[in-house]
């Protein structure tokens, strides 16, 4: 973006082609595969969803299935490790919707994990002295309490920018982890144990949700990540979405388009931080014990790893992120020690070869391209390429 | 009719003072220019109007009302809309997508598409690059982008900031053509420029800016014959 060069006033067809020859390489250098994304939005319709199902059906076959090679076997248990990742997904997940969509770089994220990790089982576990309820119902009081508490550390702090943001939230996360170790209440080391677990048992009298068998968590939190998948999906195609996007893009120049940047940054702020609450939650019904040794700042970092590794702002790429951060320490036990290291690594070599992060965000702007075209020409069906467009004059816009 | 009117403002920026005391108006249909050198706190006078600054003192009146404490979307509602210093464009988004951010806060969706034909008649090269992302465009195209979605949120007043900066000789003489085209359609426009000769010579009435404060003021013919703006400013003297 050079702001010397002068345009030519009238593009030849030599100019024009170049212009597409660089955008499609623009396309391809985004890929490991060339044109994945563009592939799949020319798919119809119909074999996207069919492409869906099986995937989602072979997702929730996999704790059954315990492929070779993949599995973490010997070493760890497969399904708890399937459990783990969920978690680790659904956590990334939530918290690209704050550093993915509305490009707030949150480094105290593992603070509303903690704080929905808490909120189970301080009304659950019988080490708690508080009035209890079913596990069931702490999942949304932990979406509510760490909602409240995004809320509440997102309107001062948002009026920040970039790197005061980002250390603000860092000092928010390790606020939550020092007033667990410090308040009686929240138990500091000792923590709470028997944490709930939803109801039911099976054929033989036996609780299905036991901390020991990962299959059951595992299946209720790939149900909840396609419930937040489908809830994230219709935010980035609406109006907020579209804000967000302007925020990441330009913040100045998305107020003077008309958009009410900070109330839209505190939304993403507590939305992200209700999805958070919600992973913690479930993270503490699975293991069955929390206390303050989970939610170190390392935690918090190899969340942001997970989103940017996975792409930022891509919630597919999110998914896979957050599932690979699990899973690496898990399958090579051997350098799970080193797994900072590794990611570290990682994360570098990532940057350099694929600087959009493994799945890159830009297929999500594309579905509010088509939806950017119907709004303001009110014309529904497919957009030629660029340079060959043919407008239909206004037909009316109305919805 | 007054549209916008500005009494006694001054800005800061932390104990810096950018913008001492300044006052003046904009009359409805008017093209009114600021001209003056880097520093002169031009850009920190269209950040007030458009709401990303707040004045320390002074108030700023627009179509009637006191705006001084609003918020720069509710201005965007109000009427008044602004192509930034530096384009602004949306990098990642398309010519399209751009446009329709240009329309955010609007609910009357026929009307936009109507604006949408209005942008696409001023800037035809917009409408060949619908597809094209923002970041890769033209330094020019870029400028028409910046104009172009200004002009989505059907604007009153349109603040222009140094829409020449860093194109070719010919395509200033394009640009400033469309602004006073834009004008003729029935938008107010206020001009900050370096490029004062064209600046001047479109204006109804313009003002010269210097540390933060006018120092002359006059229609834009008159400023172009004023001996000592031509000195500082039209590099003849």
């Amino acid at each position: 973006m050079s702001t010397t060069d002068g345009p030519t006033l009238i593009p030849d067809d030599a100019s024009a082609q170049e212009i597409a020859d660089r955008e499609a390489k623009m396309r391809q250098r985004k890929g490991w595969f060339p044109g994945l994304s563009d592939k799949w939005n020319a798919l119809p319709r119909q074999t996207q969803w069919l492409i869906l199902i099986v995937v989602v059906v072979l997702a929730y076959l996999l704790p059954i299935l315990n492929p070779p090679l993949i599995t973490t076997e010997p070493g760890n248990n497969w399904q708890i490790a399937l459990a783990q990742m969920s978690v680790y997904a659904l956590v990334a997940v939530g918290l690209n919707v704050v550093v993915g969509y509305a490009g707030l770089l949150d480094l105290g994220y593992v603070a509303f994990f903690a704080l929905g990790s808490y909120t189970a089982a301080m009304f659950t576990s019988p080490d708690s002295p508080y009035v209890h309820i079913p596990y069931l119902w702490t999942l949304p009081l932990a979406m509510a309490v760490a909602m409240f508490f995004g809320v509440v550390l997102g309107v001062p702090t948002l009026r920040l920018r970039g790197d005061y943001l980002a250390i603000v939230t860092l000092g928010f996360g390790e606020i939550v982890r020092i007033l667990a170790t410090i308040i009686p209440a929240m138990k500091g080391q000792v923590g709470f144990q028997n944490v709930g677990h939803p109801p039911g048992t099976d054929s033989s009298g036996q609780t299905i949700f036991q901390n020991s068998n990962g299959t059951p968590w595992y299946w209720l939190t790939l149900t909840i990540i396609i419930v937040v998948l489908l809830a994230a999906g219709n935010l980035e195609r609406s109006r907020v979405g579209r804000a967000w996007i302007a925020i990441r893009e330009d913040e100045d120049a998305a107020e003077i388009m008309g958009v009410p940047t900070f109330k839209y940054k505190v939304w993403a702020f507590a939305i992200g931080a209700s999805v958070g609450g919600l992973s913690g939650a479930l993270f503490a019904g699975q293991v069955g014990f929390v206390n303050n040794q989970k939610f170190d700042i390392a935690t918090s970092i190899l969340f942001v790893a997970a989103v940017v590794m996975g792409g930022t702002g891509n919630k597919v790429g999110a998914i896979l992120g957050g599932a690979l951060v699990a899973y690496i320490p898990l399958r090579f036990t051997a350098i799970a020690e080193f797994k900072y290291l590794i990611f570290g690594a990682a994360l570098v070599i990532i940057m350099i070869f694929r600087p959009g992060g493994l799945l890159p965000a830009r297929q999500s702007l594309l579905a509010y391209g088509r939806l950017a075209y119907n709004k303001l020409k009110g014309a529904v069906g497919d957009i030629p390429p660029s340079g060959k467009v043919v407008l239909e004059p206004g037909k009316g816009a109305d919805k | 009719m007054t549209l916008l009117e500005l009494k006694n403002v001054s800005v800061h920026y932390g104990r810096i003072q950018a913008i001492s005391d300044m006052s003046f108006s904009v009359e409805e249909g008017e093209i009114v220019s600021l001209i003056g050198a880097n520093g002169a706190g031009k850009t920190t006078t269209m950040r007030t109007i458009s709401g990303l600054l707040a004045p320390s003192a002074g108030s700023i009146t627009f179509a009637g009302q006191d705006i001084t404490r609003m918020k720069a979307h509710i201005r965007v509602v109000q009427g008044i809309s602004q192509a930034p210093e530096g384009r602004g464009i949306f990098p990642g988004m398309t010519v399209e997508e751009n446009l329709d951010m240009g329309s955010y806060g609007r609910k009357d969706r026929t009307k936009v598409a109507e604006d949408l034909e209005r942008v696409f008649d001023l800037f035809p090269r917009l409408k060949e690059r619908i597809k094209q992302f923002g970041g890769t465009m033209s330094g020019g195209e870029q400028q028409m982008l910046a104009i172009g979605r200004a002009l989505m949120s059907n604007p009153k007043l349109l603040l222009l900031d140094e829409p020449s900066m860093g194109l070719a000789p010919q395509f200033i003489r394009q640009i400033f053509k469309i602004v006073t085209e834009i004008n003729n359609q029935g938008t107010t426009v206020l001009l900050v420029e370096q490029n004062a000769n064209q600046a001047l010579a479109r204006a109804h009435r313009a003002f010269v800016l210097e540390t933060g404060s006018i120092t002359h003021r006059g229609t834009g013919k008159e400023l172009l014959a004023n001996p000592a703006v031509k000195e500082a400013y039209l590099g003849v003297g």
